[in-house]
This record gives structure tokens, C-alpha cells and sequence, in this order.
């Protein structure tokens, strides 16, 4: 999944969810069953699970450019310079 | 944590956060919902008035009773427990509550019923004073919900006079 595709997956997962949540309430009370209320809500949840967990193809349509291994054996990494001598005591050694 | 085991857990989390606010709402709901209980209970006879080895009186007695519990359920009750209590008062204790029978009602189905049967319990006084005493029937139910707090209702329905001399 890529940064669009993260940002798409949780706002479709916090407006399903509460979708689901509202129209569950409402069909159990309009049918007068608790029990129809929490059915309605848990296969929203699972339906919501689905859409939303696994990494799905819609959800890389802008992946990320990694730089091309050529160009980036053109840059080196810069070695790490050796510690300078200090002017003051030092209180702490350093371990490596 | 991978991204699949992230958005799961955040999933779940909202998911269980939501089904809390359902309960509360649920719950909530039930304050408006006001019950228009009927019943009618009286003594057909007092099949036995005695007083026991240990200074008490005791009282079984026979009742009619016809109760529509139905509209005390609504779409978030799990069950309604009913009992019919004596009430009176003598010069030891000003208020005596007494349980003479009761009954769990699972279904609003079975709310609604006629029957007459002896009282499950013996109404036993703390001494001896029962003799031509004034003793009021209550009906009272607690109305369980599914989600939320337990609602109590009670109604008045007759009241009795014992006889004068034990039978």
C-alpha cells in the first residue's frame, strides 16, 4: 500500500464502520430486535474488515518512486568521520 | 507492526468503540419507554393461619391473579422478574414487605396471563400480629435490560383483612 492508498483505506474504514453502526441501530429498533441490531452490525464489521485490511490493488495506484540502483551507486554513502579530539575531560566514555 | 496487523488493531478497536456507543444508545432509548402495566390479584382464602413453635405468624394463601406484563418490555429487555408482595405495618416495624410468590418472564409472549395458585411463600411475621391485621398486595417488577440499568416498577392491586383467630 502506498501513502494514498493508507490515507483512502482508513477514512473508507472509519466512514463504514459508523455507516454500518447507525444503520444497524436503526433497523433494530424498528424491527424491536437487539439480536437483529448486532447481526446487521458484525457483518458490517466483517464486510468492513474485508474492504479495508488487506492490500488490496486500489490501494497502490500512487506508488512511491524508490531511487533506480544505478543512480544510486553514482552517490555514495559519506563514511563516518573519525571522532575529533576533545578539549574538555570527558565526564562518560562512549562505547561503540 | 506490519501495516495489515495495524490497520487491523484499528479496526477492531473502533469497531468495539462503536458497538459500546450502540449499547449506551440502547440503553439511553429506554428512559422514554414507559410501561402501562395491568393487573388485578386478590385472596380467594386463607387456607391456613397459625402460629408456629417459634412465636410467629404464619399465613398461606390462595390468589387470583391476572397480570399483562407486556408493555413493561421493550426491544432491550432480557427478562422481567414479577412478584407480589404483602405489605403492612405493626408496632415493631413500621413497614413489612413480605415476598408471597414470583415468577421470570423471558418473553413478552408469556406477559400476559391468568392463573390461580397458593402462594410460593409463607407470609411469616416477625412476632405476633397478624391476627385481623390490614395487609395491602403490591405487584412489583424489575425489568432486566439486555444493556443498562435494571428498571423497577410497582403497582397497588388489593388489599385483604386477616381473620380475627387463628384457623
Amino acid at each position: 500500500m502506498d501513502w494514498q492508498g493508507q490515507k483512502l483505506s482508513e477514512m473508507l474504514m472509519q466512514v463504514m464502520l459508523v455507516a454500518f453502526a447507525v444503520g444497524a441501530f436503526g433497523t433494530g429498533y424498528a424491527l424491536g430486535s437487539f439480536q437483529t441490531m448486532l447481526l446487521v452490525y458484525a457483518g458490517g464489521v466483517v464486510l468492513t474488515t474485508l474492504v479495508t485490511v488487506p492490500n488490496w490493488p486500489f490501494y497502490n495506484r500512487h506508488p512511491l518512486k524508490w531511487l533506480d540502483p544505478a543512480e544510486a551507486e553514482r552517490h555514495p554513502r559519506p563514511k563516518p568521520q573519525p571522532a575529533a579530539p576533545s578539549k574538555k575531560k570527558p565526564v562518560k566514555s562512549h562505547q561503540k | 507492526m506490519s501495516p495489515f496487523v495495524n490497520r487491523l488493531n484499528t479496526l477492531v478497536t473502533f469497531a468495539v468503540l462503536l458497538l459500546a456507543i450502540l449499547c449506551a444508545g440502547a440503553s439511553f432509548l429506554d428512559c422514554f419507554h414507559s410501561p402501562a402495566v395491568q393487573a388485578n390479584v386478590e385472596v380467594l382464602k386463607v387456607n391456613r393461619f397459625r402460629r408456629q413453635l417459634t412465636g410467629n405468624d404464619e399465613v398461606l394463601l390462595t390468589l387470583n391473579m391476572s397480570i399483562d406484563l407486556q408493555s413493561a418490555f421493550s426491544w432491550n429487555t432480557k427478562q422481567v422478574f414479577v412478584f407480589i408482595a404483602a405489605e403492612y405495618e405493626t408496632e415493631k416495624n413500621a413497614f413489612n414487605q413480605i415476598s408471597l410468590w414470583d415468577l421470570v418472564i423471558s418473553d413478552k409472549h408469556h406477559a400476559k396471563f391468568e392463573t390461580q395458585v397458593t402462594s410460593k411463600y409463607l407470609l411469616i411475621d416477625q412476632g405476633s400480629n397478624l391476627r385481623g391485621k390490614r395487609v395491602d398486595l403490591v405487584l412489583h417488577w424489575h425489568a432486566m435490560p439486555i444493556t443498562g440499568r435494571m428498571i423497577l416498577g410497582k403497582i397497588p392491586v388489593s388489599s385483604f383483612q386477616l381473620p380475627k383467630a387463628y384457623t
